[in-house]
Parts: structure tokens; C-alpha cells; sequence
């Protein structure tokens, strides 16, 4: 991400522009939208939550200072109009444009004030994105319509991770609260905020719907015949959300279906397939702490064992595409000339060999109800069978294994999981997964190379676009050859839509999921 | 002896009891021989991602699963899977049950009334809401299935071991023993549980059916052993992504658990008009 | 009188017999592997996001004074907090109830509608083609996984057919809730279109729900029945020339029915078991499926409401079978 002092409004409009083809002048109805999501929304508080299965509800209900668009994303301000950054890299002013939230009041700057103290006071959500840059009361309102973060470190990734401040009604939230509760209760099924849409109805076991919000700050005109009325509804079964796209009842699906079902889908001639390559990366992760995996050659011998071509192309249907590195390939800092490992067992035998001391039955880690990580797991059991390594499958539900992510000695010997975007920039990877300092939070791998480690630091608070692009790139390379991981693949997003549907904007954060830009034909 | 073949030949006559002892001698012979009788006995833990998905077929009799494994092949071992569960927890309620039944059926004090009001507990809830809750706290894997499912059935021997005990010991015969003296041991061992047998095998073999349908409904609900494991109940739930195109792989194994506990179901049945009368399925025998 | 005082009897014991289970799930889920609290923070927390949530979910207490605080909480309603929805779980599972109760009712009126008819049908031509066909139909019902029919059904009449929807329980947002039953309450409203969907959408998971229902009701009416047959009274009746028709329907079938109300428990403690697994493929928004969600959240706090909530609707259920038995059983 480009990292320039001054950001212009114009850029988004273009976007817009360019997305939605000429622009007609605004006409009457836009229809309604409705959307059948995999995960359900158990709450609507946008501080309460960070996930992607959950964004719209976020993104369609409320607003940041900066927004993600796109693919490969790119950053724009949003509510702001511009952003100041001082040298030193710890001051950001922004400038908020005039907004209203669906109330009628102004968006203000003590209600971004509010907003990020009351997520560092939550500690929720994406609360650990601030923790330790932002310190709660250091956020100061100069004007009405002018809001400084002061950081108490120089981060790189600031800027990157403001699109997670959700900006919401602070007199709303405070005129809800109850013993003191930051208004949780009220907030988690209602809406104050100042999103393209307006929260019209809720039940968390069904999902939402909303209305368009008129006076919204961005205005309408860039979009011909934009929808009135939006839908999110949680339907957990693959085959429901298939049938219903077949059918009509729904106009849109999450893009990670799998691939026999992408296939029905494309058959039927009311549904298009938008593809894009995301940024959401499988691999698995290594216990570099604990013997055997602390041998080099031991990781390598279990990164030659797996069989990634049997596994993207025939169990996957080559649906993803492979990812030899933690970076996703389409991410700036991801070397392009990796090549990686390769199913090879001879190999894998040479390296075992060379591995000291006895070898113990290894525990395979997996996710119970995410059938991905158990075919992985069983796929790497049968390689390793071969080489003669004994090993044992668990799969636990991701409360049970998250829980021991953290844990030295309950973590398991490896465990297959994704790692999704939460911001695009190379930390959300390499700096989470693999720095000395997060061992133990979001480095589960107990992986800690001084080398390494000296980079990520750099490129965290470097504001030398040039250098972090270097830096990552180097220490992409020095995991690769460390064996820290198994890194499978870069998953593919095949965004299932009406045919109708006209205007979907794909980011990696978003999922194609915000809909201020779409109109059903 | 006389015995015996007495009962091998009202079995026989019973038609339907004969059918479901063939069902149950089927299962065991499939479980043992699974490595002759499978066409892909290395289907167990290799996997060949190329061929998955295939419906049935010469080759592939019930069709390959999501790994291009061969769904017949992992019948016969998710038989060995079945077998054991249901052999251990029977097992070990029925040997937990039968001593908390007897000792709270002979002596009627505030020991056998509190054992008895805990297994009441037990029972006020049905089998398979208390069986998850063990098995999710637990962690999936089948000897958590085994400790979940002994941990609520063995209430089951317990009431049946403790009513017939309390009305044993109102007849005659052991009333004399134990006014002869006998040891309270000795009046359990020889005369109250030989009398009560007959009703323990029935109800065991009717029990049978209903823990493999429970350990199938675990597996299913992803309680159960982790993959690869061919356990019938993951099986099932494994295929329900792939529907409606791969019929065959969550046909096959739901026929399975079918055949078995209709095997167990009926041949329990016959045993209890056989050997405990005074519940015949219908008064006409 | 005597009646009176066993039904308060059992009354009494219902207290101790719902402690003892408050005490037996507590023990199950403080034996957690778990981490949920790590949970509910995201995959992004920090230790010290843990360590609030932690406190703030009492979690952090020791177990004795957890589970006090924990049964002073039933008592008094509170269930405690989802750790995953961070919702009150009585708020959840009162949600959710009536989705349960009205798939159970519709089920049992429905194993009651044919399956009494058929048994009687099975007991007065015993031995006919009907009664074996209905024999097969009986053990076959007890035999099969609930899970598995529900997924053949599915396959059968949602994918390949596409005569029912494939899961869920009305289209759209259902009706206004007053009695929380999506049959009584759009039929109340006069919301036609919306009782067709409800109907069209309660198909699959009832008939799957009542299929092992039905066999039991079956198989203690068609023996009720051969049972009454052979009975001095209806040998009197006969004789008296009362016409073979008028003793089935009139007497016989109410002493019939009386072994089969005894049943009642029996089926309904099989018919919430298998709606766990059947209201998770029918994605029906009941108990079963909270409870099936809540697995895999491992949940425990929703999984110990749950489990209370069944084990307490179970035992009610009992008690009004017991009552209702008391009332109709003239031999007292």
C-alpha cells in the first residue's frame, strides 16, 4: 500500500465509475438483495466482532475513517476527507467529510473518539489491532470535524488497520448503556451508525435485513437503480444456499463453496460465477518448539511428504491455487519466483535420515466440521506413512483448538488451518504468524529466527515503502527454507450472484459482501 | 445342554429371530475377515485423490468417497468400529449396573436409595442429550464415545438388576437361604442373579441396537472418531457435502447401521418370547 | 387420593432429580479441554483480552464458587451468558423452544393419526398380509438412523424432486410471534401464504421425526388391542351380540390405548433425541439445532441450558403421562 501523506477523495469515485460502467441518472426502485450467508450473525455490535464470514453486517451498517476496495485492495479514505501523517510516522490527523448517521445526527469527532476507546475498552474484536499502538485516551478531538491519533509507537501498519474503527453514535450507544456495559447489550441487535444501509429488522437465527440509507454521505448518484432493500440471512447448509441461487430465492453466496457445487452452480443459467483470486492461505502449522519438529530436516521431511498436486487438483478440483509461501502470492512482498516443495518422498526420506534421535508418533491437528483441514491432515498421514513416521489425527472443534494454539505444551504437532485477511498488508501474515513477540498470541508456530524476526520488526514500523517490500520478501524466503510451515495453497473466491445482479465489488476484506454498489437488473 | 438346543431350536422356528442372529453372525464375520473380505483393504489409510467421487461400480462396488477411497472396503472395517463400541459400553454399564443394582436391591437403606435416585437422574434425561454433553467435554475420539455411552446406560441395568433383586427376595426360596444364614453374597451370586439373567440378556441384546445407533449419531454429530476414521455415523455426515450427486456415499453406510440394529432389534425380540414370557410382544406369541 | 399423593410425590422429587442434573452437567463440563473464552476473543487476541473475558465470565473463579454461582443463576432464570453468542441462554433457548415443541407435536399427532389406526388394523387381521407388512414397517422404524432418513428424504424430495424445500422453516420471517407455533400463529393471523410454507417446510422433518413414533404407537396398540380382544368382557359382549365393529372402535381400542399413553414417555424421550440430529440436517431453528451449533462452538454454558431445558421438559412430560394415565386407567 502505497503510503502517501495526503489522501483525495477522487480516487473512489473513479472506482465506482469505472466499476459500474457510464452512469445513468438515479431512477426508482432498486429491488431488494438477498443474501445467504454461511456463518451466523450472533450480534451486530461492529466492535464486538472481526471476522470475515460476519463482515457485511459491518460494512454495510457502518463506516471507517478509510475503506479496503478491490482486488488486489487498495486503501481510500472514507468518512475521512483526507489524512495527515506526521514525519515521525506517530501522528494521523484526519479530516472528517460531512456524514449523518441514520438518526439525523452529524458523524463527529468525538464519535470516532468514542468509537476507539470503546474498542480498546471492549477488548474485543479487533481490539488487538490497537493494542499497543493506541492508547485508550490518547485519541483527541480537535474540532467537530477533526480527529489525531497520537500512536505510542510508530506503526506502519496503522493506516491499514483503521478501516476496523467502526464509526458509531456515541450519544446513541450512551443513551443505551446499562451498568456501564458500553452499550454491548443494545448494540449487539441494533444499529447506530452511519453505513449505506439502515438496520430494518433482526434475529440472529435468521439474519438481518436493511433499508437504504438516503442521506448516506457518499451519495447516490454513482449507482443506477441502487437496491432499496438488503438481506442477510444465515443459512448454515452448503446445499440450501446452492438450491436457493438455482432457484432465485437468493441473489448471493459466499465465494468459498466447494467446487462440485460451483459446478452446479454455473450450470444453472440464473446464476454467474465471479472468480477472483483472494487472499486467504491454507497451510499448516509447525510446533518449531518441540522435538522432532525443532530439526530442521525433520519440517523439511514433512514439507516434502504432502501430496499439494493431489490435493489442489483432485480433491480441490484445482479450485485454488498453490501458495509455496505464508505471504499469498498476490500480496506485494510475496517473491515471485518461489517455487517451493513438491510431493517428493525420496526426499523426505534423506532428510529423515538426517534427522537425530528416535522418532515418536506425531499428533496431526485438525478442524472438526471443516472437512478441508481433515483431508489434508489424512492426506499428509498417508505420505508420512510411507516414510515411516507414525502419526495420529485429532480433529476438535476451533474453540478447543484455538484455546491450545496458545499453549506450548497442549498446542498440537501441526495443525491445518486458513489464515484470512483481516487487512492487506504483509503483517497481517508474515508479522502475526511468524514474529518472536507473538509467540504465543498469533505466532503458534513457537518460531522465533533472529534474522527473521529482525525483519518483520523493521517492516513494522518502516514507512519506506521500498524496504518492507524487501524485507518481506526476504523473510518469505527464509521461512521457505526454514520448513516453518506446510504453505498448501492461496484460496480462489467463486462469488456465486444472480445474473441480474449488476455492480459486485470483490476485496479481500469485504468478500464482495458491500452493497452500496450494486443494483439488481 | 438340554437346554440349549431347546433354545437353538425355538430360534430356528422363530423366523425372524433367526434372521436377525444371521445379521449379527454377518457383522462379526465382516469385522474379523474385513482384510480378506474387502476389495481395497489399503483403503484405510491410503487415499488416491484422483479416483474420488466414483459411483458405484465392478471395481468399486458402494462407489469411492471424498479421498478416492473405496466406500465397501470402509464398511467392513467401520464393522470392527461398531462392534467394539457396542461390545465395550454394554460391557461396561452392564458392569457397573448389575452391582449397584444388586447391593441397592438387597439392603434398603439410604446407601441403595441414593443409588438408585442417581440413576433416576440418569434416566430423567433421554440417553443422547447427556451422551453429547460427555462426548463434546471429552474430545472426539471412540473411547470418549465408549466413556460417554457407558456413563448413560449403565443406569438402565442398574433399575432392571435393582426391581427384579427387590422381588427376588420375596420369594420363598431365598427368604429360607437367608434365614438359613447365607451370606448376603452368597444369596445374590446364587440365587437372585441366576434368576434375573434371562431378562439381563434380552434386555442386552435389544440394548445392542440402541447404543450403535447412539455411537452412529455421535459420529455423525462429528463426536466420534476423527477422520480418516470409517466410522459409519462420519461417514454419513462426510458425504452431505457432496450431495445430490454422490447418492452412493451416504447410501451405503446408513444401510449399514439399518441392517445391524435391525438385526439386534429382532433378535432380541425373539429371545425375550423365549426366555422372558411375561413380556411377549403380543399375546399371541 | 392415592393418585393424588403419588403425583405429589413425584412433584416432590422433581426438585432434587433437576438439581442433581444441574450437578451432573456442571461436573461434564468443568471437565472441559476447552478454551472458549480464547474463543469468543478471535483468532487475533491478545492475552489480556483473555484474561478480561475471562473475568468476566466468572470463569476465572473457583469451580465450587462457579457452580453455586451457577445454580443461584437457575433459579432464579439466569442460565448464564452464551460464550459464544454472548446472549442470555434462557432468552436463546426460549427462542428456540416453541420451534422444537410445535416439530414434536405435529410429529406425535401425526404417529398418533396412523399409527393407531394401523395398529388396530394389524391386530384385528392378525397374521394378514397387512399385519407382516406393518410387522417389517414397525422393526424398521426402531432401526433406522433418524439422521440418515432425514438425509434421504432430503435427497429424495428436495434435490432430486424438488416437491419440498430442502430445509428451514417458512420462507421469509415467519409470522408475528404470539404463540411462537408458525401453524397456529399464521393461520391466527390469516396469513395464508405463510401457513402453505410453514406446512410445506414442517413435511420432511416431521414424517422423519414420526416415523419411529408411529412404530411404537403401533406395535402397543396392535398389542393393547389382542390383548383386549382375548378378554372375558369383550367374550360377554360378543355373546351379548353387540356388532364386532362397535366393540374394536368402542371398547377395545380405549383400553388399548391406555398401554399405549404408558408409551407416551418412551416416545417422546426418543422423539427429542432424534431432533437434535434431525432439526441439524433440516436446519430446523429448534433446541436441537442450538444445541448441535453449540458442539461445535463447544459452548458449554449453552450445552449445560440445553441439556436442563430437555431434561426438564422430558421429566414434566413424564409426570403429565403418569396424570393422564392415573385419569383414564379405571383399574387405578
Amino acid at each position: 500500500m502505497p503510503v502517501c501523506h495526503v489522501f483525495r477523495f477522487c480516487r473512489i469515485a473513479a472506482a465506482a465509475v469505472l466499476a459500474l460502467g457510464a452512469a445513468m441518472p438515479t431512477a426508482s426502485a432498486g429491488g431488494k438483495f438477498v443474501f445467504a450467508n454461511s456463518s451466523a450473525y450472533d450480534t451486530l455490535d461492529p466492535h464486538a466482532v472481526f471476522d470475515v464470514g460476519r463482515v457485511a453486517s459491518r460494512i454495510n451498517l457502518y463506516d471507517g475513517l478509510m475503506r479496503w476496495f478491490d482486488n488486489p485492495p487498495h486503501l481510500e479514505p472514507w468518512l475521512a476527507e483526507k489524512v495527515d501523517i506526521s514525519d515521525d510516522g506517530r501522528t494521523y490527523t484526519f479530516t472528517l467529510r460531512d456524514a449523518k448517521f441514520h438518526d439525523g445526527s452529524p458523524v463527529e469527532a468525538s464519535d470516532v473518539v468514542y468509537s476507539i476507546d470503546r474498542i480498546l475498552a471492549m477488548k474485543k474484536g479487533a481490539y488487538s489491532l490497537f493494542e499497543g499502538t493506541v492508547a485508550p485516551g490518547s485519541t483527541q478531538a480537535l474540532d467537530a470535524k477533526t480527529v489525531v491519533f497520537s500512536l505510542s509507537k510508530p506503526s506502519a501498519i496503522f493506516l491499514a488497520t483503521v478501516p476496523e474503527i467502526h464509526v458509531v453514535n456515541a450519544e446513541l450507544v450512551k443513551a443505551n448503556e446499562a451498568d456501564g456495559d458500553l452499550g454491548t447489550v443494545w448494540l449487539s441487535k441494533n444499529d447506530a451508525g452511519s453505513g449505506s444501509f439502515q438496520l430494518k429488522r433482526y434475529d440472529p437465527a435468521i439474519g438481518w435485513q436493511a433499508t437504504r440509507f438516503k442521506d448516506h454521505f457518499f451519495g447516490w448518484d454513482m449507482v443506477d437503480n441502487p437496491l432499496d432493500e438488503i438481506e442477510f440471512r444465515t443459512v448454515v447448509e452448503i446445499n440450501s444456499r446452492v438450491l436457493g441461487l438455482m432457484n432465485g430465492d437468493f441473489h448471493g453466496t459466499d465465494g468459498y463453496l466447494p467446487q462440485d457445487q460451483v459446478k452446479r452452480l454455473r450450470a444453472s443459467d440464473r446464476v454467474v460465477v465471479q472468480e477472483e483470486e483472494s487472499m486467504r492461505i491454507f497451510y499448516s502449522i509447525i510446533h518449531n518448539g518441540r522435538a522432532p519438529m525443532n530439526d530442521i530436516n525433520f519440517r523439511k521431511a514433512l514439507s516434502y511428504a504432502f501430496d499439494y498436486d493431489g490435493f489442489i487438483d483432485n480433491i480441490l478440483s484445482g479450485s485454488v491455487a498453490r501458495n509455496p509461501a505464508p505471504l499469498p502470492n498476490n500480496m506485494w512482498g510475496s517473491p515471485k519466483d518461489a517455487s517451493g516443495y513438491m510431493l517428493n518422498l525420496e526426499k523426505a526420506k534423506e532428510h529423515l535420515a538426517m534427522v537425530e534421535g528416535d522418532i515418536r508418533e506425531i499428533t496431526l491437528g485438525a478442524l472438526a466440521g471443516y472437512g478441508q483441514t481433515e483431508q489434508a491432515a489424512a492426506l499428509l498421514q498417508n505420505g508420512l506413512n510411507k516414510i515411516g513416521v507414525k502419526t495420529k489425527i485429532v480433529a476438535e472443534t476451533w474453540p478447543v483448538a484455538s484455546g491450545k494454539m496458545r499453549d506450548e505444551q497442549q498446542m498440537y504437532d501441526l495443525l491445518f488451518l486458513w489464515k484470512s485477511t483481516y487487512y492487506a498488508d504483509p503483517n497481517n501474515w508474515l508479522g502475526e504468524m511468524y514474529a518472536c513477540e507473538q509467540i504465543g498470541a498469533r505466532n503458534n508456530s513457537w518460531y522465533c529466527n533472529e534474522e527473521v524476526d529482525k525483519l518483520l520488526s523493521e517492516a513494522r514500523v518502516s514507512t519506506d515503502q521500498e524496504r518492507r517490500r524487501a524485507n518481506y520478501e526476504k523473510a518469505n524466503r527464509l521461512l521457505m527454507e526454514d520448513a516453518a510451515g506446510i504453505f498448501v495453497y492461496n484460496t480462489k473466491w467463486f462469488g456465486p450472484f444472480n445474473k441480474n445482479a449488476r455492480g459486485i465489488r470483490f476485496s479481500p476484506i469485504g468478500n464482495g459482501q458491500e452493497m452500496r454498489w450494486v443494483s439488481m437488473e | 445342554m438340554e437346554t440349549a438346543r431347546f433354545l437353538l431350536r425355538r430360534l430356528v422356528a422363530d423366523r425372524t429371530a433367526a434372521l436377525g442372529a444371521l445379521i449379527i453372525v454377518l457383522l462379526v464375520v465382516a469385522a474379523i475377515a474385513a482384510p480378506v473380505l474387502s476389495t481395497h483393504p489399503q483403503d484405510i489409510s491410503e487415499f488416491n485423490p484422483p479416483g474420488r467421487l466414483q459411483p458405484p461400480s465392478a471395481e468399486h462396488f458402494f462407489g469411492t468417497d471424498r479421498m478416492g477411497s473405496d466406500i465397501y472396503s470402509r464398511i467392513l472395517f467401520g464393522a470392527r468400529i461398531t462392534i467394539a463400541i457396542a461390545v465395550i459400553a454394554i460391557g461396561a454399564s452392564v458392569l457397573i449396573g448389575i452391582p449397584v443394582g444388586l447391593v441397592a436391591g438387597y439392603y434398603r437403606n439410604w446407601v441403595s436409595d441414593a443409588l438408585m435416585r442417581i440413576s433416576d437422574i440418569f434416566l430423567a434425561v433421554p440417553q443422547i442429550v447427556l451422551a453429547i454433553a460427555i462426548a463434546q467435554t471429552l474430545g472426539p475420539s471412540i473411547e470418549n464415545v465408549i466413556l460417554a455411552l457407558s456413563a448413560t446406560y449403565w443406569p438402565f441395568w442398574a433399575r432392571l438388576v435393582y426391581a427384579e433383586t427387590s422381588s427376588a427376595l420375596n420369594e420363598t426360596y431365598v427368604e429360607a437361604s437367608i434365614a438359613l444364614g447365607a451370606s448376603p453374597w452368597r444369596v445374590m451370586l446364587r440365587h437372585v442373579l441366576p434368576n434375573i439373567s434371562s431378562s439381563l440378556i434380552v434386555r442386552t441384546t435389544i440394548g445392542m441396537g440402541g447404543t450403535i445407533l447412539t455411537a452412529a449419531t455421535l459420529g455423525f454429530l462429528g463426536l466420534g472418531p476423527p477422520a480418516p476414521s470409517p466410522e459409519w455415523g462420519r461417514t454419513i455426515a462426510e458425504s452431505r457435502e457432496f450431495l445430490p450427486e454422490a447418492w452412493w456415499y451416504a447410501t451405503a453406510p446408513g444401510l449399514a447401521i439399518f441392517l445391524v440394529v435391525m438385526g439386534f432389534n429382532l433378535f432380541g425380540d425373539g429371545l425375550r418370547d423365549i426366555l422372558d414370557p411375561r413380556t411377549r410382544r403380543s399375546t399371541d406369541g | 387420593m392415592r393418585e393424588l399423593a403419588l403425583t405429589f410425590n413425584r412433584l416432590l422429587w422433581l426438585v432434587p432429580t433437576l438439581l442433581g442434573l444441574l450437578l451432573i452437567t456442571f461436573t461434564i463440563s468443568h471437565v472441559i479441554p476447552a478454551d472458549p473464552v480464547a474463543f469468543i476473543a478471535g483468532d487475533n487476541a491478545s492475552a489480556e483480552q483473555i484474561a478480561a473475558l475471562k473475568a468476566k465470565f466468572g470463569v476465572d473463579k473457583p469451580i465450587p464458587v462457579q457452580l453455586w454461582n451457577y445454580v443461584i443463576g437457575v433459579l432464579q432464570g439466569d442460565f448464564g451468558v452464551s460464550l459464544y453468542t454472548q446472549r442470555p441462554i434462557a432468552d436463546d433457548l426460549a427462542s428456540r423452544l416453541p420451534a422444537t415443541l410445535e416439530l414434536a407435536s405435529v410429529s406425535i399427532l401425526l404417529s398418533a393419526v396412523i399409527g393407531i389406526p394401523l395398529g388396530v388394523l394389524a391386530a384385528v387381521d392378525r397374521n394378514s398380509w397387512l399385519d407382516h407388512a406393518l410387522r417389517v414397517f414397525t422393526v424398521s422404524g426402531l432401526a433406522i438412523a433418524a439422521f440418515w432418513l432425514a438425509i434421504l428424504f432430503q435427497l429424495l424430495f428436495a434435490m432430486e424432486w424438488s416437491v419440498t424445500p430442502l430445509q428451514g422453516r417458512i420462507d421469509g420471517w415467519g409470522p408475528d410471534p404470539v404463540t411462537g407455533f408458525f401453524l397456529i400463529d399464521s393461520a391466527w393471523a390469516g396469513d395464508w401464504a405463510a401457513f402453505r410454507s410453514a406446512v410445506h417446510h414442517m413435511v420432511l422433518p416431521a414424517i422423519t421425526l414420526a416415523f419411529p413414533a408411529m412404530a411404537t404407537v403401533m406395535r402397543f396398540t396392535r398389542a393393547g388391542v389382542l390383548d383386549a380382544i382375548n378378554s372375558n368382557y369383550v367374550d360377554y359382549q360378543n355373546a351379548m351380540g353387540v356388532p364386532r365393529r362397535v366393540i374394536i372402535w368402542r371398547y377395545v381400542l380405549r383400553n388399548a390405548l391406555i398401554g399405549t399413553v404408558t408409551q407416551l414417555g418412551l416416545i417422546f424421550g426418543n422423539l427429542i433425541a432424534n431432533a437434535v440430529v434431525v432439526e441439524a440436517v433440516f436446519d430446523w431453528p429448534g433446541l436441537g439445532l442450538y444445541a448441535v451449533n453449540s458442539i461445535l462452538q463447544s459452548d458449554y454454558n449453552a450445552i449445560m441450558g440445553f441439556t436442563l431445558i430437555m431434561g426438564a421438559v422430558f421429566i414434566i412430560a413424564n409426570l403429565l403421562v403418569d396424570i393422564v394415565h392415573g385419569l383414564i386407567d379405571p383399574r387405578g
